[in-house]
């Protein structure tokens, strides 16, 4: 910090330097934010751009993890993710988990940053550490309590949903296809929804109050200032926290493979938890022989799908901004 | 300057302190180590791993008492995960880390864990006399031997995995008792489907007849090997790699045996009478060994690691039986390979010697008896599979099942060149399938089970073109089995 001022101050006292000057200037300045992010830099080359490039290389191998890889096989890693029926299938619910989660959790997380944001709301303090305590707390912990709600308990749940005449017969919820998806969305949007609920805070407290004071002066009513002042001031950021959350549900893994590990076949094995189970054996205690090359690949094609649905994402949100930005005439 | 000068000092106080301390550490190891002065043997520690949770009593046992015999010798037993054991183990040896002696993990394949020289041929010290004490093809080629090497021993005799658990106090309630009050036990398919209906009717729906927990996705598939050999069906379901197979034909049979679907289709038949606990297919075998404890179901499928638990928990009012068949006479058995595989020792060992010294402990016939005698499963030396020495009843009658398993045909016996078959998974497998007729997401069961029969004899007809010339597919053909004996493979035959 000392050196940055100093440094500063030595441009400010010269004379107008050449431009060879002012750039090494420049870059005295700039000097030390490269230090700064260097550390951040080498991990991230370690730990993500290395395994990226690495695992490139053995997507083209049969390779069990043992050993080095020796066994060549081309593209055919490639061909046996696209030709692999379960793959899609968890493409699927990736997809699925994503268009119930995102919007669910947007919708409630502003609603709910609506009423804490309230100035004359008591205990707000404490509304929002237990709204954001599921976030802080390891999914692992979640999942095996919500296991042991639904399977070891579960008969206290089918009873009382018996007598109250909601199901006609006893449900395995996390082992019948037909329930166990859905009770993992509910748990991943009651899990992860306090970060959305505290960005949407943040974006809030950044509207300035004088704009509500003249909307009301306006003769404007809570719903006419929400869709008036409310929704476009937070355009900017709603933009962040919807690519925050998308990105953030294609990631889910650990409360699938808590709960369920993907099961009962395949029902609700997502990709990520389709590409574990390819590198690390069967969900299962079986010793199945895990498959490195093939768990690359399908990793190397799903970032690449990510990587289209984000272009496209960001495109079409760039898109509605401009139009917005022309009044639609765009 | 002053500030310095009495940094400094504190800086070399702190070195004397320091070094003082460092010195008096060093004097006090080389105390414990050195046997030169005081006249005690210095101590080698070797580290050892396995998977052994419940059986976990025992090993401890084994290692108070090894340690008395070897004073010299200290063994640091790591418990892993045993669904993660072969992953542990693998990383272990990638990072250079590995136990002295290890459970031989069951993945990769033996012969691979050889060729990639994670184990030390032990040959040095298990000589002629110290196979002697084994029952005759203990080592055999592509089992415990590689290229005339040992590298582990057999440790169980051939056993009946896999038991129908019968709840005493459930049976009694429904009137399944016998005129001298004794409970009736199931033996043939109406035995169990009658049981059934009496624990379902009795109870008032309150008691499930059937109960498991399969969310690691396996015991569903040990409900149908128990009930297909029963029926004749000598691969089972419950069995991986090329053991699973039938060896009559050399192949896979799920769809071409109709054993198989018929099982299937009597589950799904008490399923459908809602007899099977409802959370069996999300709750885990170790809650669904607790509620079977609890009386709330009347039958499940397990094996005799079962035990140790529920005696933990003084519950011992269970019966068990095996193979239940179509007319109550089983028509297979449970085939083991001659040979056999339990612990080995690391080619990285620094301390190999003691690490043999615990190894030979391991398999010592004493240590064999007290596994028998401490209900832990049954002795790879006959005569520590005697039920009259085993006072524990439940576990006495699964001695005294010995006979429902026996050594069955072994294709790297007669062929070697099998022991480089390298037969890649196939998924879905036959416990995805189950799965996923069980929930109703595959409904065509013949059709299901032909095209996993076909996908497995593909993959098996893959690998055997991978191994050469001088292999085939008839080498898993062993027509002549006849399946309620045991079987010697000849080499070459």
């Amino acid at each position: 910090m000392v050196t940055t001022v100093s440094v500063r101050e030595d441009v400010a006292t010269a004379e107008p330097p050449r431009s060879a000057g002012r750039r090494r200037a420049r870059r005295r300045t700039y000097l030390w934010s490269y230090v700064y992010l260097a550390p951040m830099m080498v991990l991230l080359l370690a730990f993500v751009v290395y395994p990226i490039v690495a695992s490139l290389g053995y997507t083209f191998y049969k390779w069990d993890g043992i050993g080095d890889p020796t066994d060549f096989v081309g593209l055919d890693n490639f061909r046996q993710i696209v030709h692999d029926s379960i793959f899609w299938r968890s493409l699927g619910h990736t997809f699925v988990y994503a268009a119930f989660v995102v919007p669910t959790q947007l919708v409630l997380a502003l609603a709910l940053a609506l009423v804490l944001n309230n100035k004359r709301l008591r205990f707000a303090s404490f509304y929002r550490t237990l709204f954001f305590l599921p976030v802080v707390t390891s999914a692992a912990v979640i999942g095996v309590v919500i296991q042991l709600l639904v399977s070891n308990f579960g008969d206290s749940i089918n009873d009382l949903l018996l007598k109250l005449h909601v199901i006609d017969q006893r449900v395995d919820w996390l082992g019948d296809p037909h329930f166990a998806l859905a009770i993992i969305i509910l748990v991943g949007i009651w899990h992860t929804f306090g970060y959305n609920l505290v960005y949407f805070l943040a974006g809030l407290q950044t509207i300035p109050d004088e704009l509500y004071e003249a909307a009301r002066l306006d003769g404007a009513g809570p719903l006419a200032t929400f869709r008036y002042i409310t929704i476009p001031m937070l355009r900017a950021v709603g933009v962040v926290i919807v690519i925050l959350a998308v990105i953030g549900t294609f990631q889910i893994f650990d409360l699938v493979q808590v709960l369920t590990s993907g099961g009962p076949y395949f029902s609700t094995e997502v990709v990520n938890t389709y590409i574990y189970h390819l590198a690390f054996g069967g969900s299962n205690a079986n010793a199945v022989q895990p498959d490195i090359g093939l768990a690359s690949a399908a990793s190397f094609i799903y970032g690449v799908l990510l990587i289209v649905f984000s272009v496209v994402q960001v495109l079409v949100l760039r898109s509605l901004a401009k139009r917005r930005a022309t009044g639609g005439k765009a | 300057m002053s500030s310095r000068i009495s940094r400094r000092t504190l800086l070399r106080g702190a070195a004397a302190v320091a070094g003082a301390g460092a010195a008096g550490a060093l004097a006090g190891c080389s105390s414990d180590d050195n046997s030169g002065g005081t006249g005690t043997k210095a101590q080698t520690t070797i580290t050892y791993w396995d998977w052994y949770a419940s059986q976990a009593g025992w090993v401890d046992n084994e290692i108070k008492l090894f340690q008395q015999a070897h004073p010299g010798i200290a063994v640091k037993k790591t418990t892993q995960v045993s669904d993660k054991y072969a992953d542990l183990v693998s990383l272990a040896y990638r990072s250079n880390n590995p136990p002295d002696i290890l459970m031989v993990p069951k993945s990769p394949q033996l012969s691979q864990q050889v060729t990639q020289d994670w184990l030390l041929p032990v040959d040095k010290w298990a000589t002629k006399d110290w196979q002697s004490r084994f029952p005759q093809s203990s080592f055999v080629e592509g089992v415990d031997m590689f290229d005339g090497k040992i590298y582990t021993a057999p440790f169980a005799a051939p056993a009946p995995s896999l038991q129908l658990y019968v709840h005493h106090k459930v049976f009694k309630d429904a009137g399944l008792t016998e005129s001298d009050g004794s409970v009736k036990l199931p033996k043939s398919w109406d035995d169990v489907t009658h049981a059934a209906e009496a624990i379902a009717s009795k109870s008032g729906g309150k008691v499930a007849p059937f109960g498991f927990g399969n969310s690691t996705n396996t015991t569903l598939a040990w409900w149908l090997d128990l009930f297909v050999r029963g029926a004749g069906s000598p691969g089972g379901a419950a069995v991986g790699g090329i053991d699973g197979m039938d060896y009559r034909v050399g192949q896979w049979t799920f769809g071409t045996d109709r054993n198989y679907a018929d099982v299937i289709n009597l589950l799904l038949e008490w399923k459908n009478k809602n007899w099977f606990y409802p959370n069996s297919m999300s709750i885990s075998d170790e809650q669904a060994r607790a509620f079977f404890e609890r009386g709330r179901f009347g039958m499940t499928v397990g094996g005799v690691w079962n035990q140790p638990e529920w005696t933990e928990h003084k519950f011992t009012d269970y019966s068990l039986v095996t193979l239940p068949a179509p007319d109550g006479n089983p028509k297979a058995l449970f085939y083991g390979p001659p040979g056999g595989k339990f612990v080995a020792v690391s080619s990285k060992s620094k301390h190999a010697d003691e690490a043999w010294a615990w190894f030979d402990w391991l398999y010592s016939k004493d240590a064999g008896k007290r596994w028998v005698e401490q209900g832990q499963g049954l002795s790879v030396y006959a005569d520590n599979n005697d039920p009259k020495g085993v006072t524990f009843a439940p576990f006495a009658q699964y001695v005294a099942m010995s006979g429902t398993a026996v050594v069955g045909p072994q294709p790297t016996v007669r062929n070697p060149l099998l022991t480089k078959l390298e037969l890649p998974a196939v998924k879905p497998d036959i416990n995805d399938v189950l799965s996923g007729i069980w929930t109703g997401q595959l409904k065509d069961v013949q059709g299901t089970l032909s095209s996993l029969t076909d996908k497995m004899n593909q993959a098996l007809s893959d690998a055997v073109k991978k191994v050469g010339t001088g292999a085939s597919q008839k080498d898993f053909a062993f027509p002549d089995w006849d399946l309620t004996k045991p079987y010697t493979t000849k080499p070459g035959a």
